[in-house]
């Protein structure tokens, strides 16, 4: 018996060890080191800038600096332009998607691809799209008599380019999620609420909406962490531009530690992105706490 | 004949390198170079197998962008087993380099070998610019200044120069002043449909095109040779802080803005290259950049313009149209101080053979030249006819500045070019307040250094080489 239970933890531990292993050396040490980073002030570009203690100085600097301030604004308004028209668009395909019509398995599959491309990739083929001059969306709104539009060179429009090109891909996302809550709903509900006389939209509003909300708040709390951190897509189509438009948390994280190498400054930065990503995680589990359908 | 020319030249550039590495001399050793993808590495690039069969050495050379590639130098640089022994560097990047020991010192080399450099032959201030401290850390490998290129064809267009004259009152000709610039960028701009030299433009035209991007800093390539024709200076001479917010650097600003109207609509995200690209093709009136595209101007594999009309070169304006000190530049190879002594003398010998004299005439004659840096190949009778903007590069150094070379370019070139960038976006008020911006940021990050240390590191001694 006491063999055996040694056995056992032997191979409990041969099968932990390793994923302890990549976990320590991909995010615990790299953590515990960028923890060490935000206290001293560390320039990897000037070596003969001293690196020494700072104490709280870094995020100090990072929390009173009106550039930190902006490109949290424009965090979050990035996440309520892309959330919201997700929200309300993957629903709509989600719905549209899991009715029995012909070739709807094809659509659905080709619906998830721009999901499957990685986000650098996604700027680049919105790049082509969206380049000045000589982009393929100018050119076919010229056919139907729009002026060209500066996408990604106008302040005007440069934060919805990025946006429509997150929508483009993360409704996807949406869209899956909310398709596997319907096709999972009771039916008879619905027979009830038919046999009442209610049209298609009060069914929608009253049976369907409440059915698929916990998947939808999930879904929205998934979705709100990964607009917080965005970084490819605007790395590749405006790096921050025009003027500070598009500059968001991860671009000022970047600035301070790959364009000023002022890598303290940049771990500060990074911590306090870390607390407001895990403030809105806390968020998230307290409204599944409190709403009782959620629990 | 063409071909004679080449053979003979090839082969007194391998006789000239023979001078100093003997076949096999250096077998063994591999070089790698971080290098850029353009004109100063591109046209060495094909013929490093010359430089293997003359030493024996291996030269790999990896080519990348501009943006981010000294963010790669960096952190090579920092790394303390180096990938690569040789770094092309950009001029301003000197005082980073130099003042943390990146890169070898190379001032005895050259002494040593001055005759076979020609030393007295490259244009001083090439040299001068690749200094830290009065030592020089970098070797020339392309010389450049910021100048104008026009549309020589259409200031000559006989009704263009009538329509001018009607509307300016007076003839139109390349910008002496900034004023006569801006002029010359509003009476160019047209749309499609309307006439240009006679003929009815399928498409918009544009009187200039200006890099504004604030990718990498690209507008600040732009403003800080327009705030130096204004005479603006980066550093107070007393505090070694900030002074690009005084006069003159908001002056410049103003111009840039208010040439705004005359440049493509996707003027925000120009950088250099997208920038230079207008010009290529024809698209723009005049434009003002590095000499290093210049290049491409005259030939027509590479631009469209020499097929459809003719470029036209000249100083950069300046606030009165009175004599300004040109901004001059470097681009250069530089050998990594963390190389082994073997791998720094093989790097050298690269260097000699990829910057000579001969190398650089050779790449002359065959079409594919680089900015040019030595004064003989620049006064060349049959060469400035064949590439006219020689005559320009060569007067204007003469009496031209360097360009920034302080530790701190990079911040300086972010801090600005999103500063610049808001203000010519209409997030920035006025150029004063953009300036001020900028300045206070980097002021904040060189307060902390003692005052001797911010002097020394503006100071610019002349080169020992010199001596």
């Amino acid at each position: 018996m006491a063999y055996s239970r040694k056995r056992n933890r032997r191979i409990f531990l041969g099968f932990m060890v390793p994923a302890i292993l990549v976990l320590f050396c991909t995010t615990i040490y790299p953590m515990i080191y960028a923890g060490y980073l935000s206290f001293r002030s560390y320039d990897l570009a000037k070596l003969f800038v001293p690196r020494v203690f700072v104490g709280w100085a870094n995020y100090r600097e990072v929390l009173s600096s009106s550039e930190f301030l902006h490109t949290l604004t424009v965090t979050f308004k990035l996440m309520l332009m892309t959330l919201s028209v997700q929200l309300v668009l993957g629903v709509g395909m989600a719905l549209l998607v899991t009715q029995r019509l012909p070739g709807m398995g094809i659509i659905r599959t080709l619906l998830l691809i721009p999901m499957m491309i990685s986000p650098v990739i996604v700027g680049l083929v919105w790049l082509f799209l969206y380049f000045p001059e000589l982009g393929y969306l100018n050119y076919f709104l010229s056919f139907v008599g729009v002026s060209p539009v500066p996408w990604i060179t106008s302040t005007q429009w440069a934060l919805w380019a990025i946006a429509i090109a997150d929508i483009w891909q993360w409704t996807p996302f949406v869209m899956m999620g909310t398709a596997a809550a319907l096709t999972s709903l009771s039916q008879e509900p619905y027979e009830t609420a038919r046999i009442d006389g209610n049209s298609n939209w009060e069914v929608f509003w009253h049976v369907t909406l409440p059915q698929i909300k916990p998947v939808l708040i999930s879904l929205m709390f998934l979705r709100a962490i990964d607009a917080f951190k965005i970084y490819d897509i605007i790395f590749v189509l405006t790096k921050g531009g025009p003027g500070d438009t598009t500059e968001v948390l991860s671009m000022f994280i970047y600035r301070q530690s790959f364009t000023f190498w002022r890598m303290g400054v940049g771990a500060a930065a990074s911590f306090v992105s870390l607390a407001i990503i895990v403030i809105l995680i806390t968020l998230f589990f307290k409204s599944l706490s409190r709403d009782p359908q959620l629990a | 004949m063409k071909h004679v020319k080449s053979a003979l030249l090839a082969g007194s550039v391998a006789v000239a390198a023979c001078g100093s590495a003997w076949a096999g001399e250096f077998d063994g050793i591999e070089l790698k170079m971080l290098g850029i993808g353009d004109t100063s590495v591109t046209r060495l690039a094909p013929i490093v197998d010359e430089f293997e069969e003359l030493t024996g050495a291996k030269v790999q050379i990896d080519m990348f962008p501009y943006p981010g590639l000294i963010d790669k130098i960096v952190i090579e640089a920092s790394a303390n087993r180096p990938s690569y022994q040789l770094m092309w560097v950009d001029s301003p990047w000197v005082g980073v380099l130099g003042e943390s020991g990146a890169l070898e010192d190379l001032t005895d080399w050259v002494i040593r070998d001055a005759e076979e450099l020609h030393l007295d032959d490259i244009i001083p201030i090439q040299l001068q610019e690749n200094t830290w401290q009065g030592r020089l850390i970098a070797f020339p490998a392309a010389g450049m200044i910021w100048h104008v290129n026009y549309r020589k064809d259409l200031f000559g267009h006989p009704d263009e120069q009538a329509a001018f004259k009607d509307r300016y009152g007076y003839d139109l000709a390349p910008a002496k002043t900034w004023q006569q610039y801006i002029d010359i960028a509003e009476f160019f701009t047209r749309k499609a449909g309307e006439t240009l030299a006679g003929q009815t433009l399928e498409k918009d035209f544009y009187g200039n095109a200006q890099a504004y991007s604030r990718v990498a800093g690209a507008i600040t390539h732009d403003f800080f040779p327009i705030m130096r024709s204004f005479g603006g200076q980066y550093w107070d001479d007393e505090t070694g802080l900030c002074a690009i917010d005084r006069e003159a650097g908001v002056k410049a600003a103003e111009v840039m803005k208010r040439l705004v109207p005359f440049n493509p609509p996707d003027y925000l995200g120009l950088m250099w290259d997208i920038r230079t690209g207008y010009m290529e093709r024809g698209e723009v009136a005049q434009s003002g950049y590095w000499s290093v595209r210049t290049v491409r101007l005259t030939n027509p594999e590479e631009a469209v313009l020499p097929t459809i009309g003719e470029a036209g070169y000249q100083p950069s304006p300046t606030e009165d149209g009175g004599p300004m000190e040109t901004m001059t530049g470097a681009l250069s190879f530089g050998i990594n101080s963390k190389a082994s002594d073997r791998e720094k003398e093989a790097a050298w010998e690269f260097i000699k053979w990829g910057t000579s004299r001969d190398m650089m005439r050779r790449f002359a004659n065959e079409g594919s030249g680089v900015s040019q840096f030595h004064k003989s190949i620049l006064s060349d009778p049959e060469l400035q006819e064949r590439y006219p903007y020689y005559q320009v590069l060569l007067e204007t150094q003469d009496t031209a500045k360097r360009r920034i070379f302080h530790p701190f370019y990079a911040d300086v070139e972010e801090v600005f070019g999103v500063e610049l960038n808001k203000y010519v976006a209409g997030e920035t008020d006025s150029a004063q307040e953009a300036l001020t911006n900028g300045c206070t940021k980097i002021n904040t990050r060189l307060k902390v250094f003692p005052l001797e240390m911010r002097l020394r590191w503006i100071a610019d001694p002349k080169a020992d080489i010199f001596n």
